[in-house]
């Protein structure tokens, strides 16, 4: 893989981050309801401002190995009109995985913000 | 719409049409028209928005690849699967083995001790051998009724080495449960055995809203099994006992456990009628036993012939 070029100064925002957390993100968008793709994909789109995105071909494979691992179920919607859609329902194993997951980023996060800040670590 | 199905169409060329692979299409096909009906919102002319649609897809060959020959998928091997790499159920059970809490342990003895010494005062004073006032009796039932209930509900909160632990409301929900149907039970027992009549009025709802909220809990339960032991079940084939790998022997267990329960009811109130309550619930003992030999015999017995 080529070196990307390096990003406009104004634009800090690491896509990189963002794409090694598509799984955990998924699972926060799926927390208060059952969404098919385009609910998820949106979900993000609009979190970001609209200006940065994780593709949607990335999802199709988090989708899938979500439901492999069993942190998600699909089901087929009943739309009477247009392609049927397929909704995605955390399951119990899937909620579990995303608290383990976003207490990690925290004290990742943590540990990251006192290593790059020039403040004395507290003691 | 009709560009949506043609260029996917051409997305989809080539690869042999399996029923995996046909999903994947229709699920990408239902969220591409979503997005093209977006764009013609903001006033796009159809061709261009099922073109841009497309276009900011980008490239699911690899899904594609994945979706029509998931062996050989580059996936399968991704690090979430670690656990693909064990030889032996037991090796990734001891890999992924979690201790239980120390504190839960405690706590669970000690509530089992106190419910199980509340449900023995319960049965003396029910069968007549310890003299005590119904409101002692109502009032070591839901005693035993909370310690179900804190055991049931805090059991499903643990993770355990095979499952995640059920969210907190849920756990809530079986305990209670739990509760409301020993507390039920309970205050039914009173009323058999001579107790006030006006008790059932309590009982009925008790015993009618636990079981309704067991029904709705378990309708609802989703997986809670860890990925891990998914993939080594995928793997090596049978884990667990009879009842999951032969559904026919959970069936026939099923119709026989219904069989001997009714039956025992139908005895212990017909010998009730008959000759008196105070030894018809012999009837249940003889039921206890018959279907412990049954659940013994056809859960750990030989594989079917």
């Amino acid at each position: 893989m080529q070196p990307d070029q390096s990003p406009p100064a104004e634009d800090a925002f690491s896509a990189d981050l963002l794409r090694g957390h598509t799984d955990t993100i998924v699972l926060a968008t799926l927390r208060r309801g059952d969404r098919y793709g385009f609910e998820i994909y949106k979900a993000i789109r609009d979190a970001t401002g609209g200006a940065h995105e994780i593709k949607e071909a990335t999802l199709y494979a988090t989708y899938r190995r979500l439901t492999r691992d069993g942190l998600v179920e699909a089901y087929w919607g009943d739309e009477s009109q247009g392609g049927r859609r397929k909704y995605y329902r955390i399951t119990d194993a899937g909620r579990a995985v995303f608290r383990r997951n976003v207490a990690a980023w925290r004290a990742t996060r943590d540990v990251v913000d006192t290593l790059l800040t020039d403040k004395e670590p507290r003691s | 719409m009709t560009t949506v199905h043609r260029l996917l169409d051409d997305a989809f060329a080539g690869v042999e049409p399996t029923a995996e692979v046909q999903d994947l299409k229709e699920e990408i096909r239902a969220n591409l028209t979503s997005r093209a009906a977006e764009l013609e919102a903001t006033g796009a002319a159809p061709a261009d928005a099922a073109r841009q649609a497309v276009d900011e897809l980008g490239d699911v060959r690899a899904v594609i690849a994945e979706a029509a020959d998931p062996a050989r998928s580059p996936a399968a091997s991704s690090p979430t699967s670690s656990s693909a790499a064990y030889a032996s159920t037991a090796q990734a059970m001891l890999a992924n083995k979690v201790r239980p809490r120390p504190a839960f342990v405690v706590s669970l003895v000690f509530a089992g001790a106190s419910t199980a010494a509340l449900l023995a005062l319960t049965l003396l004073g029910l069968s007549g051998n310890l003299t005590a006032p119904v409101g002692a009796l109502v009032g070591w039932v839901l005693g035993a009724a909370l310690g179900a209930g804190w055991i049931v509900g805090s059991s499903v909160a643990q993770e355990t080495t095979t499952n995640h632990p059920v969210p907190g409301r849920r756990a809530a929900g079986y305990g209670l449960a739990a509760g409301l149907v020993v507390s039920g039970l309970g205050l039914v027992g009173i009323v058999v055995t001579d107790g006030p009549l006006w008790l059932t009025a309590l009982a009925a709802p008790l015993l009618v809203s636990g079981a309704a909220l067991f029904a709705g809990l378990g309708a609802t339960q989703t997986n809670r099994k860890k990925a891990w032991f998914r993939e080594v079940t995928a793997e090596h084939g049978t884990v667990g006992d009879r009842f999951d790998r032969d559904p026919e022997a959970a069936a026939r267990f099923g119709i026989l456990t219904a069989v001997i329960w009714v039956t025992a009811f139908v005895v212990f109130v017909v010998v009730g009628l008959a000759g008196g309550w105070a030894w018809s619930w012999l009837a249940f003992v003889v039921g206890w036993i018959a279907f412990m030999l049954l659940l013994a015999k056809m859960l750990f017995g030989g594989p079917a012939r």
